[in-house]
């Protein structure tokens, strides 16, 4: 896999993947869960200052169903361009 | 509390009112001189005259003490010298320092007089703070500290620290000055000054209770007896020796004052004393264990606890708050054996229990997992060795918060047997679903209880135990309580789609766990391998049992909306799991996976996602399902369905074609290569690269492979089917060229699709014109130049290739004039790197190895000895009667009863016929939705055997066939309702030497579309159960007109597309025939087992698998009639 990267992605340490990786997630995870979260936001057992907390560490655990070269799959793919149209 | 009530004017005809204390402020001068400062510290008894000289020298003092230089600055001189000429002579047994002043308290004493009582504190505190400035003046404040531990002067400070709690004022001040004493020159006087704890420590507690009152924060400068108690504990601790300390926490009240009201404390004692409590003891090595057991016992826990929501104090930025440092410290003191809370357990293996206990071997081959008394303990209590923990845990609210999840699962992680022991406890809090903040934070604190690693070798110690853990422990570490089937369920049904992906990423997790667990067990180096295999069983049926079915979550997977990419792709991971771990668990699904590989194809392939990290998302949906195709025989890879123009096969070309550069695409660029190889579409051969070649031709032309699509699918497509073809023409070609040329061409030489592209390429203008023919006049020569540089004939390709020019357009000749290009550069990684995984399940190689060489007749019988179903026991006959006709059925009641009929005792066998047609009525008569069929299935049963109910005992096949055909007609969802109900209309009773049902199985399209192996997997299930006996045998091996049984069982297993389970069920088959007397030497004359057995070892790639076709082979080998069949073998065998 190594060899289709580029240099610089490569040079990508484990550390700026996970991070990176991690914020797609949560964009993603709130983009498909939107209206959900909205519903929870409006529960009566949200509380500001730590719900969010909470529901931002709950969403953000899924990162750890994926492996490290999964996640750099994702992540390296994003300046990647495609070769047809 | 009620108002106070005024009784009216007269005083003194009402109750007595408490005087009011009015603290009268002294008067006092500036100090000028030292003579001065003598005279006005004299002993005086006038307490006004005594309390202005106090006051002089404590304003006096605080002047000092704020000004630069203190003790050593020009106007401390006057201090100095006072001190030098008040200085006790030296050679005093126990001098008194500062005598006037210290004749001043005790007259004070004498007399009653608070004021003075607190005074001369006040001024010691200052004093002593400031002789602590310089080394000179360090000898003269510790004769002050000795001249405190005078007997005498104790007295006082015992009066002081016991006043009414009213008395503040007397209390804190006195505190101070312990605290001064205690930590002066480095605790010097810390050791006798402890020795002195019967007055030093008095009312300690109780002082700790002094807490502030009122509205206000508590003052810093005037801090609360409560705050000057604690401040005091803590600067003892600091320097008191181990002992002291220890015997210091032994002081139950004072250990439980400290905590006991923390959440009204100001931030900066918290601080102090979360710092000094982590600095002094918890991490104080020489403190002794058992000393920080005293201090952190439950309730202090609790206490800390309660800070998480301490909200008094405002922290800056980078500077941590109260809850964050109480959770580390929590932290510290929970999962640190060294702190005296957190005991040594044995991971899954409760307290009590000893693991490696010798079980009799008969004991064990009788009752199997049954003879460990302790397996089916524990499933409602477990003891444990963290009491202090299992206490405190309840108390914590981790759906609420982060931090309080975190700590638990961080004290799951080092005491593993609390995981069972805390669902256990606590199942008032449910996982019904709801889009709820509180729920959410459940379902996460679950998700991180799931994700814990498994302990070390199950037990936390150096080597795997004798026996397995209990089952119900390990599964409540796999899927904790909780997460029950009704929840889950409910959970995958659920409106919200948030709901749905919570409840799937948990059970991805828990299958994952499952699966590691199982490995675990199935390791080979057990000495009881029967047993870890029967567990590893038991283990998964009773995961099966808890967690929602594979219908379930195909149907939550079916719902998914399509552009939820992270849900979609947990979904897969899911279903994915579920073949590769539950095996059994999915023959009973319904899974089009075709439908779903060619909707996510058809997204993938069309480009629908814009952003390339969700097309990369969408790619390991990809690979999920490509997986599930491969354990899917049904999968229909090539020719498009409704609504596409390219096959599913074609489709994952295109994707990986035109993938975006840095997309990894290794995992479906091995499917590819592996459905080519399966359909003959290129060469099997190791080191050929596949379908490589074509893939790196097409993206070399990308932008004229757009065009290409539609008949290069229709060349794979005719590859594919016509396989045969295509061999044989290259064949011809091959021939063609030996007579041409006189060389002789061996072998598969070159890969079936160019001759099948060659062969349709006169009809590729049909597939859309000349564009498609100009487009394959770019690919074709790069594929076929790429081919012979991987190694395929030259000669033969470029022979194709002469004969391929004529169809392509080329005008001036040029392609007909270059031939095959030579020496095209192949980017691809080598074909070894692109080899299909093997099956997950398999082991390594090395293991395999191991297994193959050392597999004994032990670890087969593991794996392929099946209990006796048909054995049940008398008493049968009398449990049914008060029974439902729901637990008759679906209790297995009724089945029992059904098993006596092939007992060898015939009074039995009447009194099981007439309880049958008496449970058959019942049934009839009851509510029992299926009551019409399960009459009929028991009455033809009884009917069947009422004839023959003296001739001894049923065949074992009619039992199997009417246990088994009951669970189905109690289930009009099963796949084989529908002929089962067919076979029991067609007659009122059966025939004995025939086996029901086995011709509709093997011969019969299966009534539902995907269920053939859904209906084999029962059909081999009810065989094994009717194999037990040699008359048993016979109706196996009888000849009958589409032959015996047996014969078409092992042909049965020949098919290709049969996998590992059932394979191994007819593995278990043969076994099962070995155990009958003279069995294997039937399966030897009659059917060439020996023979079958080898062939399928050759034809197996999984060494492990291997390896059980050669133990069976031993094991029919070693229970056979050995000279009987070396005379038949003619010395063939062994």
């Amino acid at each position: 896999m190594s060899s289709s990267l580029e240099p610089q992605q490569q040079q990508k340490s484990q550390k700026q993947i996970d991070a990176k990786f991690t914020s797609y997630y949560l964009q993603r995870a709130t983009q498909e869960f939107g209206e959900a979260l909205d519903a929870v936001r409006s529960a009566d057992d949200f509380k500001p200052d730590s719900s969010i907390a909470v529901l931002i560490s709950a969403l953000q655990q899924g990162t750890g169903m994926f492996s490290e070269e999964d996640k750099r799959a994702v992540i390296c793919s994003e300046g990647a361009v495609r070769s047809s149209k | 509390m009620g108002k106070r009530f005024s009784y009216g004017g007269d005083a003194a005809g009402g109750p007595r009112k408490r005087a009011k204390v009015v603290h009268e402020a002294p008067t006092s001068e500036e100090v000028h001189a030292s003579r001065q400062l003598r005279q006005l510290l004299v002993f005086d008894q006038d307490p006004a005259r005594s309390r202005h000289g106090l006051q002089s020298l404590k304003l006096y003092l605080d002047e000092l003490l704020s000004t630069d230089g203190g003790i050593k600055s020009e106007r401390a001189k006057i201090l100095r010298n006072y001190l030098d000429s008040e200085k006790p002579a030296e050679d005093g047994e126990n001098p008194v320092y500062l005598p006037d002043i210290m004749h001043t308290w005790s007259h004070a004493g004498q007399t009653n007089n608070d004021n003075l009582m607190s005074a001369v504190p006040v001024v010691l505190v200052l004093l002593l703070r400031l002789l602590s400035q310089s080394l000179e003046t360090v000898p003269y404040g510790l004769g002050i500290c000795r001249t405190l531990l005078i007997k005498e002067f104790q007295q006082l400070i015992s009066r002081n620290l016991t006043a009414d709690k009213g008395k503040s004022f007397v209390i804190s001040p006195t505190l101070r000055l312990l605290r001064e004493a205690v930590s002066f020159d480095g605790g010097t006087i810390a050791r006798p000054l402890f020795r002195a704890r019967a007055t030093m420590l008095k009312s300690l507690a109780r002082n700790m209770g002094i807490v502030h009152m009122g509205e206000d924060k508590e003052d810093t400068k005037r801090p609360s007896a409560r705050t000057n108690a604690i401040q005091f504990f803590l600067a003892a601790i600091k320097y008191l020796h181990p002992e002291a300390k220890k015997e210091l926490l032994s002081q139950r009240d004072i250990v439980s004052a400290l905590t006991r009201d923390v959440k009204q404390d100001p931030p900066y004692v918290l601080k102090e004393l979360l710092v000094g409590l982590k600095n002094h003891i918890i991490m104080d090595d020489k403190v002794p264990r058992e000393a920080k057991s005293n201090l952190l016992n439950t309730s202090t826990l609790v206490r800390l606890s309660a800070l998480y929501q301490y909200r008094l104090d405002s922290p800056a930025e980078d500077e941590p708050s109260i809850a964050d440092m109480a959770h580390e410290l929590l932290l510290a003191v929970c999962t640190n054996p060294a702190c005296g809370v957190l005991r040594q357990d044995a991971g899954f293996y409760p307290r009590e229990i000893d693991p490696n206990t010798t079980i009799p071997r008969a004991e064990l081959d009788d009752l199997g997992l049954e003879a460990v008394a302790w397996m089916n303990k524990f499933k409602t209590e477990v003891p444990i060795r963290n009491f202090t923990l299992s206490n405190f845990l309840p108390n914590l609210r981790p759906w609420s918060s982060v931090k309080q999840s975190e700590l638990i699962t961080s004290i799951f992680k080092v005491a593993p047997e609390l995981v069972a022991n805390y669902f256990i406890n606590n199942k008032s809090f449910t996982f019904e679903p709801k889009l709820s903040a509180t729920w959410i934070g459940y379902a996460a604190f679950l998700f991180d209880t799931v994700i814990l690693p498994i302990p070390e070798n199950l037990c936390r110690g150096p080597n795997v135990p004798e026996l397995p853990p209990p089952t119900s422990i390990v599964l409540d570490n796999v899927l904790p309580l909780p997460l029950n089937q009704k929840a889950l369920v409910r959970c995958l049904e659920h409106k919200s789609n948030m709901i749905k992906f919570f409840a799937t990423r948990i059970l991805v997790v828990a299958i994952e766990k499952l699966d590691a667990v199982i490995t675990i067990y199935q390791d080979p180096s057990h000495t009881n391998k029967s047993i870890w295999n029967e567990a590893a069983r038991r283990l998964v049926d009773e995961f099966c049992q808890r967690a929602p079915g594979i219908r379930n979550m195909i149907t939550a997977c079916q719902k998914i909306p399509t552009e939820d990419l992270l849900h979609r792709e947990a979904a897969s991971r899911l279903l994915r799991l579920c073949y590769e771990v539950l095996p059994q668990a999915t023959l009973s699904a319904k899974l089009d996976v075709s439908a779903h590989l060619d909707a996510v194809l058809g997204r993938i392939s069309n480009q629908e996602l814009e952003d390339p990290r969700d097309f990369a998302l969408g790619l390991k949906e990809l690979e999920s399902l490509l997986a599930i195709a491969g354990y899917s025989p049904g999968m229909r890879w090539f020719g498009a369905s409704k609504g596409t123009t390219l096959s599913p096969f074609t489709q994952l070309l295109k994707i990986c074609v035109e993938a975006p550069k840095g997309v990894s695409l290794e995992a479906m660029k091995q499917v590819l290569n592996f459905v080519a190889v399966e359909q003959q579409l290129v060469p099997g051969h190791a080191g050929h690269p596949g379908l490589l070649p074509l893939i790196e031709a097409l993206q070399s032309s990308s932008k004229y492979a757009s065009q290409a699509w539609p008949f290069l699918d229709n060349c794979l497509t005719q590859c594919a089917s016509k396989s045969v073809k295509y061999v044989e023409m290259l064949q011809d070609i091959a021939q063609e060229i030996a007579e041409s040329t006189s060389q002789n061409i061996d072998g598969p030489l070159v890969s079936p699709i160019i001759l099948a592209i060659r062969d349709q390429l006169p009809h590729a203008s049909k597939n859309g014109g000349e564009e498609v023919l100009k487009a394959l006049g770019r690919i074709l020569p790069s594929y076929l130049g790429l081919s012979v540089t991987v190694g395929e004939s030259r000669p033969i390709l470029s022979l194709i290739f002469s004969k391929m020019v004529s169809d392509l357009p080329d005008p001036k000749g040029k392609l007909a004039k270059a031939g095959v290009p030579e020496r095209l550069e192949f980017q691809h990684n080598s074909w070894s790197s692109s080899k299909p995984k093997s099956e997950k399940k398999a082991v390594d190689t090395q293991d395999a190895a191991t297994l193959a060489t050392n597999i004994d007749q032990e670890t087969l019988e593991g794996m392929l000895h099946v209990p006796d179903s048909l054995e049940a026991e008398n008493s049968a006959l009398m449990k049914w009667a008060n029974k439902t006709a729901d637990e008759l059925v679906d209790e297995g009641y009724a089945t029992s009863l059904i098993a006596l009929l092939a007992s060898e005792h015939a009074s039995i066998r009447k009194e099981a016929l007439v309880s049958i047609l008496k449970v058959a009525d019942k049934i009839k008569q009851s509510q029992y939705e299926e009551n019409e069929q399960v009459w009929l299935l028991l009455s033809e049963l009884a009917e069947t055997a009422k004839d023959n109910i003296n001739n001894g005992p049923l065949p074992s096949t009619i039992v199997a066939f009417a246990s088994h055909a009951l669970h189905i007609v109690r289930d009009p969802l099963h796949g084989l309702y529908p002929k089962v109900n067919i076979f029991l209309t067609r007659g009122p009773y059966w025939s004995l030497d025939k086996l029901p049902l086995v011709d509709e199985i093997l011969t019969e399209e299966p009534n539902v579309g995907d269920a053939f192996y859904t209906q084999i997997s029962w059909l081999l299930t009810y065989l094994i159960d009717g194999l037990r006996s040699a008359s048993d045998l016979e109706l196996y091996h009888k000849k009958r007109s589409r032959g015996p049984i047996l014969e078409r069982i092992l042909a049965l297993a020949v098919n290709p597309y049969m996998r590992l389970p059932l394979r191994t069920q007819v593995l278990r088959l043969l076994y099962r025939a070995s155990s009958i007397e003279g069995g294997s030497t039937t399966l030897t004359t009659r059917f060439s087992v020996m023979n079958w057995l080898e062939e399928r070892r050759s034809a197996c790639a999984d060494s492990s698998e291997a390896a059980v076709y050669d133990g069976l082979r031993r094991r029919i080998w070693e229970t056979c009639d050995q000279q009987r069949v070396t005379e038949w073998s003619k010395n063939g065998l062994p």
